[in-house]
């Protein structure tokens, strides 16, 4: 290592090439769980640690406690990564992306009749037709679609919910 | 990562540079030294020393105060710079202890003699605002230098190794700090300006993940023998 932090490349090789199966004896013995590729990852995480901080090696210690430190850390780290990832993920056995799976099939597949659509909107109050017409079709916000109606954003919020259930009533009776 | 390790150890021997040892950790400290304590006797010349700080000089209490609060500083400093060490002995952790139990049994033992001479009045508690920032001001460039210097070592326990760097920062503050600021009252020292010093070091242990982190320690170029392989 010493030779290695003066920049010899011959002496670093073989001191990676020396010390990777050690690395990664004692990874495979610490997380048996893990597949082959993972393993390998956390090595080459470990390699590429130890070159980082390869200044941090005091040629009057022993090498091998220095290392083992950096691989007990690194170590540690990527269970804390695993951790921290597991907790914001949702575990899915298969994604519902063809049409004949039910969870890809949502409610609004059934409304495929826009004239059906068109009709039940007309059929809608003013009120509540220009509400659905700002929010929903023209995609404008609560305070854009206010300040056009001159009327205020809790009004405007009835409105829409209300006509929303309107022409869910409509629209399922004419299915 | 799905680059051969074979292959990643080839192209870190491609890159490798040479690097200078990092020094033990009592050269660092010194080093920092070198940077912290001309920068607080800066400050202490420009806000002007209090004037009764010879007369102070000769009373035993005020110079255990201030030794130990150095002490603090140092010892602290000392074991951060132990802490970005691999496989370095983790009783370096315990420097800080002693000097800061000598600082904090001092101000208690101070609490109690107010208390026995001037009776409940001799532990009155008013605000005093000024120590806050004044221990930030003092400690400000020692804060800098001691995250440079920490940053070149390995982030193994970020938390910790902040915590003590803001530890030794401050305690080097408050050393400056009660150079020109006349507040002796041991109960005001323990709380505003010890308590500034325990805040400051918990504050900088919360930023410990964001200073010390090994994205930030492995390079761009490092990393590159990852992205392209040969």
């Amino acid at each position: 290592m010493q030779a290695a932090q003066g920049g010899d490349t011959e002496a670093y090789v073989l001191l990676l090439k020396e010390i990777t199966p050690r690395v990664r004896q004692i990874v495979r013995g610490q997380r048996r769980f893990l597949k082959i590729e993972d393993i390998e990852d956390l090595v080459q995480d470990i390699l590429l640690s130890l070159h980082a901080v390869r200044a941090t090696y005091d040629p009057r210690r022993p090498f091998m406690p220095w290392l083992m430190a950096i691989t007990r850390h690194r170590l540690a780290d990527a269970a804390r990564r695993y951790t921290r990832r597991a907790a914001h993920e949702l575990q899915v056995e298969n994604i519902p992306v063809t049409f004949s799976d039910e969870g890809s099939n949502i409610d609004s597949d059934g409304y495929r009749d826009p004239e059906a659509l068109r009709q039940a909107i007309e059929d809608l109050s003013p009120a509540q037709r220009a509400a659905i017409e700002m929010l929903k079709l023209r995609e404008m916000s609560l305070k854009e679609a206010a300040a056009a109606r001159g009327t205020s954003i809790g009004a405007l919020k009835v409105s829409v919910h209300r006509a929303m259930a309107t022409l869910r009533k409509a629209l399922i009776k004419d299915s | 990562m799905t680059m051969d390790t074979e292959k990643l150890i080839e192209r870190l021997a491609e890159i490798v540079e040479p690097v200078r040892p990092l020094a033990r950790p009592w050269i660092r400290t010194a080093a920092w030294l070198l940077i912290a304590i001309p920068y607080v006797a800066l400050v202490v010349f420009v806000v002007s020393p209090r004037a009764d700080l010879i007369s102070k000089a000769s009373e035993w209490r005020y110079v255990i105060e201030q030794f130990a609060a150095l002490a603090t500083g140092i010892t602290a400093a000392t074991a951060a710079f132990a802490t970005v060490i691999p496989g370095y002995d983790r009783k370096f952790l315990f420097f800080p202890v002693l000097p800061l139990a000598i600082w904090l049994g001092s101000l208690g033992d101070g609490c109690v003699k107010d208390w026995i001479h001037f009776g409940p009045d001799g532990l009155s508690l008013q605000p005093d605002w000024f120590c806050f920032p004044a221990i930030v001001l003092v400690g400000a460039v020692p804060a800098i230098a001691i995250a440079v210097m920490l940053r070149r070592g390995a982030p193994l326990t970020p938390h910790v190794t902040s915590a003590l760097g803001g530890l030794a920062a401050a305690g080097l503050g408050n050393f400056g700090l009660r150079l020109f600021h006349s507040q002796d009252a041991s109960l005001m020292v323990l709380v505003w300006q010890v308590g500034a010093v325990c805040v400051l070091a918990a504050m900088a242990a919360l930023a410990g993940r964001y200073l010390l982190n090994w994205r930030s320690i492995i390079t761009t170029k490092d990393r590159s023998v990852l992205l392209h392989p040969s």
